[in-house]
Order: C-alpha cells, then sequence, then structure tokens
C-alpha cells in the first residue's frame, strides 16, 4: 500500500492555498444551502411567494449543485491536510453522516414535496426539517475544529 | 484613551471575556456567523446572480430584492452581531490584524454601495423589469456587490492566518541596527 504522508501535501506547504480553500469551501457552502433555503422559505408560504417552489428549484437547482460539488471538493482537500485527525473526530463524522441524509434527502423527499401536490402543514415541515439539517452541518464543520 | 486601551477595554468587558473563556459559546456564536453566511449571504449571492441575469431569471428583478430584503437585513444582523461578538473577545488582536482592518473597510464600502446604487437599482426595481434589457448600472451595481461579499468573506477567513510581528524579535532587530 502507499504510504500517505500529510507533510508533502501542497496544502500544508503553502501559506495561501489551504485559507484560499477554505473560501471556496465557505463561498460554495453559501451557494447551495442559500439556494436551497430560498426554496425552503417559498415552501413555508415566505420569500420568493410570486413563485412556486417548483419553480424557483428550477431556476436555482444548478447553482444548489454546483455549489455542492466545489464545496465537496474543497471538502475533501481540506480532509486531505490530515486525515487521521478527521477520522478521529466524532464531530466530523456525524458532519458527513448529516451530510449524506442531507444530500439523499434533498433529491428525493424534498424534491418530491416541491414537486408534487402536499398539504401546507406537510410542505413546511419538510422545509423545516431541510433549514434544520443543512444548518447542523454548518454547526458541525466548526464544532470539527474546536473539539 | 490611545486605541490599544480602548481594544484592551473591550476586550475586557465582561461579554468579550464571557465569549472567549467559555468553551462553548465562541464555537456556537462563530457557527451562527457561518449559518448566517449560508443563509442569508447566499440570498446576496442570488440577488446579484439575478440582476447579471444568471439565476433565478424566471423571476421578476423587483421580486427578488423587494421580498428578499426584510430576509437579508435580518441576516445582516445576526451576522454583524455575532461578528462584532467574536472581534470584540480578540479585540486587541483584531484591531491591529491588516485583515480585519481590510473587512471593516469594505464592510463601510458596502454601505457606500447601498447608498450610491438606491436610487438606480435597489430603491425602484420595477424600472429593472420593465426596461428591454437589465440596465448597464444594476450589472455594475451587482458586480460591485459581489466583489465586495466575496472579499469580505476572504478577509474574514484571513484575518485566522495573520501572524503579527514578534515584538522581542523587531526590539532586536531595531537594537541590532542602532548599534551596529
Amino acid at each position: 500500500m502507499l504510504a500517505y504522508d500529510p507533510a508533502s501535501n501542497p496544502l500544508n506547504n503553502n501559506e495561501w492555498a489551504f485559507p484560499l480553500t477554505e473560501c471556496f469551501h465557505i463561498g460554495a457552502m453559501a451557494f447551495s444551502i442559500g439556494t436551497i433555503v430560498l426554496v425552503d422559505l417559498r415552501l413555508m408560504g415566505l420569500g420568493l411567494r410570486r413563485r412556486t417552489a417548483a419553480q424557483l428549484l428550477a431556476d436555482s437547482e444548478l447553482w444548489t449543485l454546483g455549489g455542492l460539488m466545489v464545496a465537496i471538493t474543497t471538502g475533501l482537500l481540506i480532509f486531505s491536510t490530515d486525515p487521521k485527525a478527521y477520522v478521529r473526530n466524532e464531530v466530523f463524522l456525524f458532519k458527513m453522516t448529516a451530510l449524506v441524509a442531507a444530500i439523499v434527502y434533498n433529491y428525493t423527499i424534498h424534491r418530491g414535496v416541491v414537486t408534487g401536490v402536499a398539504s401546507g402543514f406537510t410542505r413546511t415541515l419538510v422545509a423545516g426539517a431541510s433549514v434544520v439539517l443543512w444548518c447542523s452541518i454548518v454547526f458541525a464543520g466548526i464544532f470539527t475544529a474546536f473539539i | 484613551m490611545s486605541p490599544a486601551d480602548f481594544f484592551q477595554a473591550i476586550r475586557d468587558s465582561w461579554l468579550a471575556t464571557s465569549v472567549r473563556e467559555s468553551a462553548l459559546l465562541y464555537p456556537i456564536i462563530l457557527s451562527l456567523h457561518l449559518t448566517s453566511i449560508a443563509v442569508f449571504g447566499g440570498m446576496i449571492l442570488m440577488t446579484d446572480l439575478r440582476l447579471l441575469g444568471w439565476a433565478l431569471n424566471t423571476t421578476p428583478a423587483a421580486e427578488v430584492i423587494r421580498q428578499l430584503r426584510v430576509w437579508k437585513r435580518l441576516g445582516f444582523v445576526v451576522m454583524v452581531t455575532c461578528g462584532i461578538l467574536l472581534a470584540a473577545s480578540k479585540a486587541t488582536d483584531y484591531y491591529a490584524n491588516p485583515y480585519f482592518q481590510i473587512k471593516i473597510t469594505l464592510l463601510l464600502l458596502v454601505g457606500v454601495h447601498a447608498l450610491v446604487f438606491r436610487r438606480g437599482v435597489y430603491g425602484n426595481p420595477e424600472t429593472l423589469d420593465s426596461a428591454p434589457a437589465m440596465p448597464r448600472v444594476a450589472k455594475v451595481a451587482a458586480c460591485l456587490s459581489l466583489v465586495l461579499w466575496l472579499g469580505i468573506m476572504s478577509a474574514g477567513r484571513w484575518i485566522a492566518y495573520y501572524e503579527k510581528p514578534r515584538e522581542s524579535q523587531s526590539t532586536r532587530t531595531a537594537g541590532a541596527a542602532k548599534y551596529s
């Protein structure tokens, strides 16, 4: 097996590389979570009310997907700077679990309710769960560094 | 009172000390700061992209600007409140940090941006939709907004990586220079 030494990782050897990667991670987070919450607000009857939630989803989903892809790519780069510490960090493991759950939820249940016909109560509940799920990932991201 | 005394007093205040010394309070406030960046920063980005014609194109620009205004204001208040608490807890380090100074300057420029483009863009957004094409002034406003906010976000991240020059070393260098 090839041995991997994080000390050889360019992200650990360049003054600018790591913070710049983090900036892309945060920017991509704003694109992905920002667009998802825009649809969630509409599901709750708030925000851009002159459009349907389905229209908003169709109008913003490419930015959501692009944001997620950049956030995951930069996340993997950040992970690569110290993989052993990350896999031992319980908050990080929670973050990864919540992330997988949130992505699956977003493209199955959430999408189904946005494009289908559900009661106002169901729509609010599904939107609320979405907001809580995505925000918990942000919290876990910060707490990974503080535990 | 010198600026150093002023920021020392802020750092020593009860609130700033609580934030700094609590194991939980600092990361919770930082998480709220980041969550508001995700939720409300996302709205700022989407508004800018709508003005540039790159996102939410079937939604009128006036709808995006008017209906998201209250949310962006709410988010701004949460973001800034958390930011002030975080900065106050390390006030003496922050005020001398060039990236913090850049961040504050850019935030002031956001205020200037809002004043400059209020009349032509944000205050009367219906004219943007009735125009045959998105007016250039709106696109300029959107580009500047993107540059300012992405700059603020980047400067904020870089604050954590600034190492202030060590005093002992600079004294030694100065001293060595003086006596050499």
